[in-house]
């Protein structure tokens, strides 16, 4: 169990995952941020306040200092300040929209900032909002200037399954802790949060499950070795088959979507005694 | 407080390139785009200027100053100038470190004196 589902799992439902206690869908979960106000830390959005604190660039001083207590320390501030969230597999995502409304499809503020993706068109539209926040999207104009197209459950699911398809990693987004808000489609390295947890630890947090590769079914086609975004699935040539290290599997389910021949399995993480605090 | 994250593979002392952009050449990031879809890393990020009076209201990326261009992962940043050949205003300066002193006839590239 991670420390998400420590403290905002309800072990009736769905094992004790956080993301399928429907209490962290609910309302009065969400924490309402007036504009003009200043806030810090966690209440802090892009839209309301400015961050303050260390940065970025704090931290790669620390790296160029060789300075890792003063590094740890900003990461300890950055943890507990910061929104995070998960990755959450296919099969879970479909569980997940079942637990949530309204739900409004929306371009990504990463890609928008890291690639200066233009939001006019409904085609660029990845990310999803959930629940009451969704309902006041018009105050942010600048945010939502392609628009936000709501959808309902079955629809939800249907486009998600075609986003991964299209190979974007499934991450749930923590709106201030415990209310769950955004559920992104996610790629490295344009997603803030993927790339914080790749490159300076932290961040997201991996899923619930690591992949596994059936040696006995796999033909060795290379498709998955083209949908992994952690580095950690390759082409191993000796054997001709898929080979995945473990340690780095994120657990997204996208090369176990996209094998054609259903070789790659989800197993539950804390199945593997190495791997199950590894998050 | 435990802690409960684990670290990336950090190479400890390691010295990243600086990167200054010339906010008076580049006004217009985001109607330009070039090094941002360029960057092969992804190094480089553009924002709304975020005055407090001006957070709520939409932005034209068409005129100067609305948007201003940033470096956001200068540690991913490998020197290869793909991004100063690209900019049509001449607005971007790499100081790759010492260490990294491999192609020192690169156009653009300011080597640090050692």
């Amino acid at each position: 169990m991670c420390w998400l589902c420590d403290d905002f799992g309800d072990p009736r439902y769905g094992k004790g995952y956080w993301y399928l206690n429907p209490a962290n869908y609910a309302r009065n979960m969400y924490k309402l941020r007036m504009p003009g106000e200043g806030f810090k830390g966690a209440e802090a959005g892009l839209e309301t306040g400015v961050h303050t604190g260390p940065t970025r660039e704090d931290m790669l001083k620390a790296i160029e200092d060789n300075d890792q207590a003063e590094y740890i320390r900003i990461l300890q501030y950055m943890e507990a300040v910061q929104q995070g969230g998960q990755i959450v597999p296919l099969e879970d995502a479909d569980k997940v929209l079942e637990l949530c409304s309204p739900i409004g499809v929306m371009a990504c503020i990463c890609r928008k900032g890291m690639r200066a993706i233009d939001e006019r068109n409904e085609l660029e539209y990845t990310c999803m909002g959930m629940g009451t926040g969704m309902l006041k999207w018009e105050r942010w104009p600048e945010r939502y200037k392609g628009g936000v197209k709501f959808i309902n459950i079955d629809e939800a699911k249907e486009w998600n399954h075609e986003m991964d398809r299209r190979g974007f990693v499934h991450s749930l987004m923590l709106f201030g802790a415990p209310f769950i808000g955004g559920f992104c489609q996610c790629d490295y390295p344009d997603c803030g949060l993927i790339n914080t947890a790749l490159d300076f630890g932290g961040g997201i947090l991996k899923s619930h499950y690591v992949a596994q590769v059936d040696y006995d079914i796999c033909n060795g086609c290379g498709i998955c070795a083209s949908r992994c975004k952690w580095g950690a699935l390759k082409f191993e040539v000796t054997t001709g088959k898929a080979n995945i290290d473990q340690f780095k599997c994120y657990g997204c389910g996208l090369c176990h979507t996209g094998c054609p021949m259903e070789a790659i399995k989800l197993v539950e993480r804390s199945s593997i005694p190495a791997l199950a605090e590894v998050w | 407080m435990t802690m409960r994250v684990r670290l990336p593979d950090i190479t400890w002392g390691k010295k990243f390139p600086k990167i200054t952009i010339d906010l008076e050449k580049c006004t217009v990031p985001f109607a330009c785009k070039k090094c941002l879809q360029i960057c092969p890393t992804g190094v480089f990020s553009v924002a709304r200027v975020m005055e407090r009076e001006e957070r709520l209201k939409e932005m034209d990326p068409r005129i100067p100053g609305n948007y201003v261009l940033h470096v956001a992962r200068r540690h991913k940043c490998i020197s290869c100038n793909l991004c100063i050949e690209v900019c049509p205003v001449d607005a971007i300066k790499i100081e790759a470190p010492a260490e990294e002193r491999l192609r020192p006839d690169v156009k653009g590239v300011q080597w640090e004196s050692t």
